[in-house]
């Protein structure tokens, strides 16, 4: 038996680029929240040296940025304030692991104590002879201690309460730049520094020397912990390097796809929507060529790399995976969001809810109510049922059913009214199939006849349909030349046309010249 | 030698009593169909020509319903009576004549009388007498004669009619009358209800200023319908009442005949009225009355089946069949019948609703209209490994066919159009090749332009999924070679790689690319994509292959050949100079010969050897295809004869035959072996490997299980083996299963419900055998019914209760 089949256009080539993956999609998907894109105040001036989330819902953030630092809502991504307490400026900064304090290194070698939600300045921890430009929290429970490095190639351990230095860690010969803290233990941390090494302490050992050294041959510009507490990632130089510091300090991989130094790692992950897969974690890194990369570092594969138009200098990315922000050295801060819930506080609740809906249902169902009339069709197959499936229904447009009816005039000036030209085409071409085209166009009214000739003038000079189309023109000019001729509105779509043709014909004129050019060069070329 | 591809539909089928068995003239057999599963149940072998009739014998009583007897009629002059169940042939008589259409008439009428002794069984049969045909050419040599089947022989004296050419006759449901049409008359004569061989017959005659092309007979009623070639259907009532009447004597009612009286009846007929029906646009080619009477059918080349009430005249359709009608067969089973559609398929419906239940299809015709593109290309292609036969239908579709099986595997819609018999054809399937491993297929369409608007050349390259064996499609190119056609098409042996060359002057090597996404998601994404242009000269480019190990490519630039390395796209060198365009290339297995045939008026044929590259020998033949074995270095071709340069004192034989297939060995310009073919014309050479079987166990067999496949113009094929000598014992045989039998129908519950799980007897029994009590007839019943076991079984047991008790009073 025939079947029904709607009037397709012809395949498009799909361009070469593959559709996207789902993690691409995943990171595309951090875009700039609508209602804040205008605000100025995401220009900060200065360049952002440092970004950190606090562990904490909402997730709030700080940027430091010249002599100041700015904490910004992590719900509304709005800055809440901004503190200028520095007499140099501010280089580093860290929340407390409940959020509530916050330590802010400067260029003096001060690292400052505010509490995060009043701004008052707490402590002064003054140590360090040189720049302080590590400032680092504990990240498990310790809430009493932190760890500064600074210029002057010393790692300080402070106890906070008692603005006192407990410990100091020497073995860096330069400039101590970056530095983690463990996120399984509170007494291991690592920092980096100018002299290319990376020094793991544990502030357990009494020695006051480190635990682990690796060698990054570069400058550590950055370093962090991997979640496992068993991998550590430095950035410095074009490259990234995995360690594994369990297994001894051995190097796993080095990603080599920067072109410019690399400023700033963090880790990321990605979540998937629907959850049906568990989170993994990435490696965000940022460079001043301006390229952000998403590394995944089970697969040593880059996965996602996105392109900004300034250096970037510092990276951020919320715990709750919804938020990625990225500063540059111009002072622009890119704040990305996700659609997604930003409270996620009690999660018990829903299930509860769940149960106590299902109380109802159990309620004996009678033709009195109205989900009655409906039970059983929502009901889902099980596992072992065979489906048989609703044969799929065949949508046709409106010019199809008129080309079912025959109506063939009518299903052209329908097409013609839509606004599909690939449609047209396509309809054109059933016409020529049925050999009722010819029979249409002289059917054509005045209007409907403009209708055509608009088209025309608009798409028979593109390549895709020239083909077809310049011919159906000198069809219809010659068809309709004395409508055509009674009418000037018909007679404007000709000059219309007439001048298109014209263009085209010059731009053909021109290719083929510059084809004349190069032809003779290529033949020479492939000659060699 | 295996013939197959037979057509269904040279004659109207016939069901079995039962309805559960359709019988179906397939060439020089009758293949019996199950019509529950569709597939063939046996074969009644034994004419030697077309069998043109089948007919059932109606059982003469209720009991007799199972009776599978049925005689049948062929053009070899002979009757045959079998019993189609076993299948075994029961008696056979020799008319002399060819027979083309056969009625029994008492057979119908018998079951009246069934009284102990029958009488003499007759059929009316319709002839064509050979001999008087080369005396006088224009003469009547088809004539209806009278034949005593009990006695075996044709009841001398007896001819109803002579005719032009023998026709068909066709008989109402009761055995009343029968009836033919010539022209723009009908022929109905009246059988008398004791038939026997000296019997005066009654005869009425019919009118009309159109050929006729259909006649029915209504089965109760003396009501006449008769189809002409305008589409008309014409519905005579009263028909043969004054001849009835008057016993046989016509009166001629001449001038003073009252119009009104007779409405719409012509010149004198023996009719009270007719009527026409026009809803047809070209002829009627299906005319038939359901078994009540109330309903006509009818249908024609639009492939529309309409159902007409009888007494209002309305209509009801069964459209878009797809292909002109030939017969309407219905079953002693009301809700079953059969329709034949011209395109060698018959379809059965379940009735009140005209509902296609199944198909039996063999392989589809070629199309009318499909112009062959000048050279090869009877659109037919063999797979070799699976032993498969692609064919491109008139509704733009290829069918696969199995050559083994004989029977109809998949079809493939190549173009989203619906196809409607009787339109001009815009889009035309040209070209179809099948890779050797099967897995891809290649088509080419092209449309047709409007006063030179909108043509466009589209190939097509279909992936087989592994799974289900069906083809989907995988890229679509249009235009590949700008406006040029396509010539040809092949597939490289050794990778995933096409050729396509094309008139326009160049031909284009394509290969697919596998695109396989990112590593969570498993989407595969394969499309064939060009490789390489080439082309020689600006010369039109009209064959193609690749040799036998995929290192080298032929292609036929008009009338030389040039070889190119397909991977490199690099010229390699350029041989010969025929007259003619080539048109057809094959490299003969995987030897280092080439052969190349061009066609025209200076036909050749030319083998080439690709050391030398030089000609080894050449013929001067017309080739209509070419066939190379795969593995050893023979090869064959079907070569059109020519009548004009046939001598007159050639064989007989030769007359018939207009092609012949000549088996060559590459070295040695003298045939191995020849066969004489007739229809040739169109037709297709392969070799086929005789068993289907994977890549390696291919390896390991040798190349002798290689059969020839020809396939005539007509779409029936025949395989041969190509050692001619032991054609008789075939190193391969038929595989043919035939579906043992029909299916149990299922009735009522069961065929609502599905079966009900067994029940196990044994287990209910053993609380009861086991109960020790005298008088179980009386604990029997009790307890509540539901855990009682079910009647029947209680029955039994209450039966044996009473039995013990009775023999122990005995005791």
């Amino acid at each position: 038996m025939a079947e029904t089949f709607p009037v397709k256009p012809k395949l498009r080539p799909t361009s070469g680029k593959s559709t996207p993956t789902a993690e691409s999609k995943y990171w595309k998907s951090f875009k700039i929240p609508k209602d804040i894109e205008t605000t100025p105040s995401k220009s900060l001036n200065y360049p952002i040296t440092s970004l950190s989330f606090s562990p904490v819902a909402p997730h709030d953030f700080a940027a430091t940025h010249s002599a100041s630092f700015t904490v910004f809502s992590g719900k509304t991504l709005e800055p809440k304030f901004t503190v200028n307490d520095f007499s140099d400026a501010a280089a580093s900064s860290s929340f407390r692991c409940d959020g509530k304090l916050l330590a802010a290194g400067d260029l003096t070698g001060t690292v400052h104590v505010f509490d995060a939600k009043s701004r008052n300045h707490l402590r002064r921890l003054k140590g360090h002879s040189a720049a302080a430009r590590v400032v680092c929290y504990p990240r498990a429970a310790d809430k009493f201690h932190l760890f500064s490095g600074g210029d002057d190639s010393v790692v300080k351990y402070w106890d906070v309460a008692a603005e006192k230095c407990v410990l100091n860690l020497l073995g860096h010969k330069d400039y101590v730049r970056c530095g983690d803290a463990s996120p399984v233990s509170d007494d291991m941390f690592v920092s980096g520094s100018y002299d290319h090494k990376v020094r793991v302490w544990d502030v357990r050992v009494s020695s006051a020397v480190s635990v682990a050294e690796l060698n990054h041959e570069k400058p550590v510009e950055s370093v962090i912990y991997l979640p496992s507490g068993g991998l550590i990632a430095t950035a410095g130089g074009n490259f990234v390097k995995i360690w594994d510091v369990i297994g001894g300090g051995k190097l796993l991989y080095s990603m080599e796809s920067h072109n410019k130094t690399v400023t700033a790692l963090c880790m990321g992950k990605v979540g998937r929507v629907g959850g049906d897969e568990a989170e993994q974690n990435r490696i965000l890194s940022v460079s001043l060529d301006g390229y952000m990369k998403v590394f995944d570092y089970a697969k040593f594969k880059i996965t996602y790399s996105m392109r900004f138009p300034h250096p970037l200098l510092s990276v951020g990315f919320s715990p709750d995976s919804l938020t990625r922000v990225i500063g540059t050295s111009k002072g622009i801060l890119y704040i990305g969001r996700r659609k997604g819930k930003v409270e996620s506080a009690d999660l018990g609740d829903p299930v509860a809810l769940g149960a106590v809906e299902d109380e109802p249902q159990r309620r004996v169902l009678r033709p009195s109510y109205f989900r009655y009339f409906h039970r059983g069709q929502n009901a889902k197959p099980a596992e072992g049922d065979y489906l048989i499936k609703r044969p799929k229904k065949v949508k046709l447009a409106e010019y199809d059913k008129l080309l079912k009816k025959f109506r063939h005039k009518e299903s052209l000036v329908a097409v013609l009214n839509g606004k599909n030209p690939e449609n047209v085409v396509a309809v054109i071409e059933e016409l020529i199939l049925r050999k009722k085209l010819l029979k249409c166009v002289t059917n054509l009214d005045a209007e409907e006849l403009g209708l055509l000739l608009g088209f025309l003038q608009k798409y028979s000079t593109m390549p895709r349909y020239a083909g077809l189309l310049t011919r159906l023109v000198n069809k219809v000019v010659e068809l309709r030349a004395e409508d055509i001729r009674s009418s000037d509105q018909l007679r404007g779509h000709i000059r219309n046309l007439k001048r298109d043709v014209e263009e085209e014909i010059r731009i053909q004129q021109s290719l083929l010249e510059i084809q004349g050019i190069i032809s003779p060069m290529l033949r020479i070329a492939a000659r060699r | 030698m295996i013939t197959g591809g037979k057509r269904f539909v040279s004659s109207p089928p016939a069901f079995s009593n039962d309805a559960k068995r359709l019988l179906v003239c397939t060439g020089n057999t009758v293949s019996v169909f199950s019509t529950s599963t569709g597939l063939q149940i046996s074969e009644l072998e034994g004419h030697e020509a077309q069998v043109t009739s089948v007919i059932v014998v109606p059982p003469s009583s209720p009991a007799s319903k199972l009776m599978c007897y049925c005689w049948t009629a062929s053009l070899d002059g002979k009757i045959k009576y079998w019993d189609f169940a076993a299948p075994e042939l029961m008696t056979t008589i020799d008319i002399g004549s060819s027979i083309h259409s056969m009625v029994i008439p008492s057979l119908l009428s018998q079951s009246a009388e069934s009284n102990g002794k029958h009488p003499d069984l007759f059929a009316y049969i319709y002839t064509e007498d050979v001999k008087p045909r080369e005396e006088k050419t224009d003469c009547l040599c088809g004539q209806i004669q009278k034949c005593n089947l009990t006695k075996s022989r044709i009841v001398g004296g007896v001819t109803l009619a002579k005719t032009r050419k023998p026709g068909s006759i066709t008989i109402s449901p009761s055995g009343k009358y029968i009836g033919t049409y010539e022209r723009q008359k009908l022929r109905i004569w009246e059988i008398p209800e004791k038939d026997s061989e000296h019997v005066g017959y009654k005869k009425i005659r019919l009118h009309h200023t159109k050929s006729f092309t259909a006649l029915a007979f209504h089965p109760t009623e003396r009501v006449v319908a008769a189809g002409d070639v305008t589409g008309r259907i014409l519905i005579w009532r009263g028909v043969g009442h004054k001849t009835c009447l008057n016993d046989g004597k016509l009166i001629r009612r001449g001038l003073n005949k009252d119009a009104e009286d007779q409405p719409g009846v012509r010149d004198d007929d023996d009719a009270d009225s007719c009527t026409t029906w026009h809803w047809h646009s070209s002829q009627v080619n299906v005319l038939f009355f359901s078994s009540d009477g109330a309903y006509l059918y009818s249908g024609g080349r639009e492939g529309v089946l309409v159902v007409w009430q009888l007494d209002t005249g309305k209509k009801k359709f069964l459209p878009r069949i797809g292909s002109p009608l030939l017969y309407f067969v219905n079953s002693p089973d009301p809700s079953l019948s059969s329709i034949s559609r011209a395109d060698n398929q018959i379809q059965l419906l379940r009735m009140p609703s005209m509902e296609i239940l199944r198909s039996i299809s063999g392989i589809k015709p070629s199309s009318s209209h499909m112009e062959i593109y000048e050279g090869f290309g009877s659109g037919v292609v063999f797979n070799h490994t699976s032993g498969l036969l692609a064919v491109p239908t008139e509704n733009y579709r290829v069918q696969f066919y199995s050559l083994f099986d004989d029977r109809e595997i998949s079809e493939v819609q190549i173009c989203e159009r619906n196809y409607q018999p009787g339109d001009e054809i815009t889009v035309k399937v040209n070209l179809v090749a099948v890779s050797p491993d099967g897995s891809t297929m290649s088509t080419v369409e092209t449309r047709l332009p409007e006063e030179g608007i909108g043509n466009l050349v589209s190939l097509k390259f279909w992936a087989c999924s592994s799974q289900n064996k069906h083809f989907s499609l995988s890229t679509v190119i249009y235009e590949p070679h700008g406006d040029g056609g396509i010539s040809s098409i092949a597939f490289r042996p050794t990778s995933h790689m096409a050729v396509s060359s094309s008139y326009g002057g160049d031909f284009k090597v394509w290969v697919r690319r596998h695109e396989i996404s990112t590593e969570d998601q498993t989407v595969e994404n394969t499309g064939w994509r060009c490789h390489a242009v080439g082309s020689y000269k600006k010369k039109p480019m009209t064959a193609s292959a690749f040799s036998g190990d995929g290192s080298v490519l032929a292609v036929a630039a008009e009338k030389v050949i040039t070889l190119w390395d397909p991977d490199r796209n690099i010229l390699l060198s350029v041989i010969g100079d025929s007259l003619e365009p080539i048109t057809s290339l094959s490299f003969v297995g995987k030897s280092e010969y080439l052969v190349s045939a061009s066609r025209g008026s200076d036909p050749q044929l030319t083998i080439w050897s690709m050391l030398k590259l030089c000609t080894t020998w050449s013929y001067r033949l017309d080739v209509e295809a070419v066939a190379s074995s795969f593995d050893k270095s023979t090869f064959a071709v079907l070569a059109l004869i020519k009548p004009a340069k046939h001598m007159e004192s050639t064989e007989a034989s030769l007359h018939s035959a207009e092609g012949v297939i000549l088996l060559f060995n590459v070295e040695n310009p003298v045939p191995l072996s020849t066969w004489f073919v007739s229809k040739a014309q169109g037709g297709g050479l392969s070799f086929v490997w005789s068993s289907p079987k994977s890549e390696d166990e291919v390896a390991e067999t040798k190349a002798f299980d290689e059969v020839l496949a020809y396939i005539n113009g007509a779409h029936e094929y025949v395989l041969l083996s190509p050692h001619g000598e032991q054609a008789s014992n075939l190193s391969f045989s038929r595989h043919r299963n035939f579906s043992s039998l029909e299916e149990k129908e299922r009735s009522g519950y069961a065929s609502i419900y599905g079966e009900l799980p067994e029940f196990s007897l044994k287990i209910d029994q053993t609380p009861f055998t086991s109960m020790p009590s005298e008088k179980t007839w009386k604990t029997m019943f009790s307890g509540p019914s539901h855990s009682l076991p079910p009647l029947p079984k209680l029955c039994s047991d209450f039966l044996e209760s009473l039995l013990e008790r009775r023999s122990a009073l005995v005791e």
